[in-house]
């Protein structure tokens, strides 16, 4: 896959949740972007803009009311829950606020977690684990316990696992969220390493400081799409409906 | 993908050893329970058989007529079967011997020791009839009959109460102050079905009956008597011959009633066999209540199991877990709470069985077919009351599951 062939394409998507009593409320409103491979974007947002709500679209955990999302060049916005599943496990990474880490689990049963729904064999999943604990730093650590390292290291570890099975795009939903400023930096930098190595990235997050990381941002306002375009170029007087 | 499920469920259920513990433990109660209420009634059913099967499984019971008057059973009429009669008997086809009782409830007196003893009058054929066995001596014979000689063979009982650690074959003792004299002594036959002391028994020629104890109103009749056939599948016919010899014998025209009956002892072993095994099945039932509670608390641990887990659901789902696979999951988790709490279980339950039957005395045969059930029942409980979970697991939605705290 080269650098400008598209992973996401979002076409007006919207996205109204229907409610009791007839009521609905619009979360996305005609939504349009696309995300080339080995792009790090950031969505950016205030609380309730319905930047989560994006990101579970293109996570494929959710679908949209209308329009149409192509992801790694297939419609998904149509799939049902099975072909959804198989998608999450094969094509997508994702890197949770709260780790979401099996407590009761060894580090490396964690990390080849995504591979157990692909029915891979335990020899290679245990192989691949190690690779990616390696990949992140974590080289000597596949027998302990999420309860015996660090934040900062069992966020690693869930990197690890939204690795292990070569996605064709990251999704981290406000990654540093829990973690302290120094670790937090750590991780970005991890994230800007893999992106160095090819690794589409789209991150969630309401922090500038993690936002700067990314190359590109999109911010969501209202459910409207406020700005797409060079982080850096970002001004907040720029923001309006696009 | 089963052994990955399987194994998935394993960690899970090992991560909180002390609950999945208890939550076994219904099962295991339950189980143990049941196949140690069906090895009892078993136990029961056994010893009832055996003690019918001792006997002869192929005899055929001739007693006294039953009266019944205006419709209401009046319990057994006079005996009407006389010693001429039975004789007569051995001579029709398929019949092995024949034998009778004539009974007589006498004070036995040895030296200065007496105890009250129960005499059978019979003929030689007693013995071999219902499985009896002579410990030491003889048992006395046709001539002895004849003759009405004052022989006796006494029962275990009668040997330990009135002669102790001595020899009681040749010495005489006094029945209604006439002596006979021991020629034999019985092997033990412990307690018959009415909880009655087997031993306690003398045996004599029953023309010794007559002529030296007090006999019957009635001598020449005989209260019970038994018709070996020469094996189980002729019973029908023999019964059927010696139905039609005493009609003759006794002139009973077409359309009077018997005034004898006629018992097969299979139809009683048959009779007994399924009181046994309604026994069994009511005991297996009420047992069963257990195990109901048993399933009720897996339902309970799972079902708290999904909702502590909820996150954890989402995250396996945004792995790419399929809804099946998150089923199955949950759905093995309990099956194998409930196979392993039953086998745990069954295994106690043979145990304690065992156990009991030591204590009490009784011979516990390990029910296979209670233990498959228990066990099937077990798993079967394990699947429905792991369902309503696994399916709630299954439909958790991802985004829902995913933030839940």
């Amino acid at each position: 896959m080269t650098k400008t062939q598209p992973v996401i394409e979002v076409q007006h998507v919207c996205k109204t949740y229907f409610m009791e009593g007839g009521n609905s409320q619009s979360v996305l409103k005609d939504i349009n972007f696309s995300v080339n491979s080995g792009e790090f974007v950031a969505i950016m947002g205030p609380s309730g803009s319905g930047k989560s709500t994006l990101m579970n679209i293109l996570g494929c955990l959710d679908k949209p009311t209308s329009g149409t999302y192509i992801l790694n060049g297939q419609d998904v916005s149509t799939k049902d829950d099975i072909a959804l599943a198989k998608i999450r496990g094969q094509t997508i990474g994702f890197v949770f606020q709260n780790f979401n880490l099996m407590m009761k689990r060894t580090i490396a049963d964690n990390v080849s977690l995504p591979l157990v729904y692909q029915n891979i064999n335990e020899r290679t999943r245990y192989k691949r684990a190690i690779e990616m604990l390696n990949r992140v730093n974590l080289k000597g650590y596949q027998s302990r316990l999420p309860s015996q390292i660090s934040g900062g290291m069992q966020q690693r570890v869930a990197i690890a696992r939204a690795l292990i099975n070569n996605p064709a795009i990251i999704f981290a939903d406000e990654p540093t969220g829990n973690l302290d400023s120094k670790t937090s930096d750590e991780i970005m930098e991890l994230f800007t390493t893999l992106n160095k190595q090819g690794i589409t990235i789209v991150l969630v997050t309401h922090e500038d400081d993690v936002a700067d990381y990314a190359t590109r941002m999109i911010k969501i306002s209202d459910g409207h799409k406020v700005y797409d375009g060079l982080r850096k170029e970002y001004s907040k007087e720029k923001d309006k409906p696009c | 993908m089963l052994k990955a499920i399987l194994k998935e469920a394993w960690i899970s259920i090992t991560a909180y050893k002390l609950r999945t513990f208890l939550t076994m433990l219904g099962i295991m109660i339950g189980v143990a329970a049941v196949v140690m209420m069906v090895s009892a009634g078993q136990a029961v059913q056994t010893y009832i058989t055996k003690s019918f099967e001792s006997i002869g499984s192929n005899l055929i019971v001739i007693g006294p007529a039953e009266i019944v008057s205006g419709g209401v059973r009046g319990g057994r009429g006079l005996p009407s079967v006389t010693v001429a009669d039975i004789t007569a008997l051995k001579e029709l086809k398929d019949v092995e011997a024949t034998s009778f009782i004539m009974p007589a409830a006498v004070q036995a007196v040895y030296g200065s020791s007496n105890y009250g003893v129960s005499v059978r009058g019979t003929n030689p054929e007693f013995i071999v009839i219902n499985n009896w066995e002579i410990e030491d001596g003889i048992m006395f014979t046709e001539k002895d009959v004849k003759a009405a000689k004052p022989y006796i063979v006494i029962g275990q009982t009668v040997v330990d109460e009135l002669f102790g650690l001595q020899n009681p074959l040749g010495k005489t003792m006094r029945l209604k102050g006439k002596p006979f004299t021991v020629i034999g002594t019985l092997k033990e036959k412990g307690d018959g079905l009415m909880g009655d002391d087997q031993d306690n028994v003398i045996l004599m020629p029953w023309t010794t009956v007559r002529q030296r104890l007090e006999g019957s109103e009635r001598p020449q009749y005989t209260n019970i008597a038994f018709v070996k056939a020469v094996s189980e599948d002729k019973m029908e016919r023999v019964s059927k011959r010696v139905e039609y010899m005493l009609r003759t014998r006794h002139r009973l025209k077409e359309g009077v009633k018997n005034d004898f009956t006629i018992r097969l002892m299979t139809e009683m072993v048959e009779k007994v066999r399924s009181v046994g095994f309604i026994l069994s099945a009511l005991l297996a039932v009420i047992a069963s209540i257990s195990l109901i509670v048993g399933s009720i608390g897996i339902m309970n641990m799972m079902l708290v199991s999904v909702t502590e887990r909820t996150r954890e659901i989402g995250t396996r789902k945004a792995l790419g877990a399929p809804n099946n696979w998150i089923m199955l999951q949950f759905l093995a988790e309990s099956i194998l709470i409930s196979f392993i709490g039953s086998f745990i279980g069954m295994i106690f339950g043979v145990i304690f069985s065992q156990i009991g039957g030591y204590i009490l005395n009784y011979e516990v045969p390990i029910s296979i077919w209670s233990v498959i059930v228990s066990v099937t029942v077990a798993v079967v409980v394990g699947i429905i009351s792991g369902l309503m979970p696994a399916l709630k697991a299954m439909r958790l939605n991802p985004i829902d599951a995913l933030r839940y705290q």
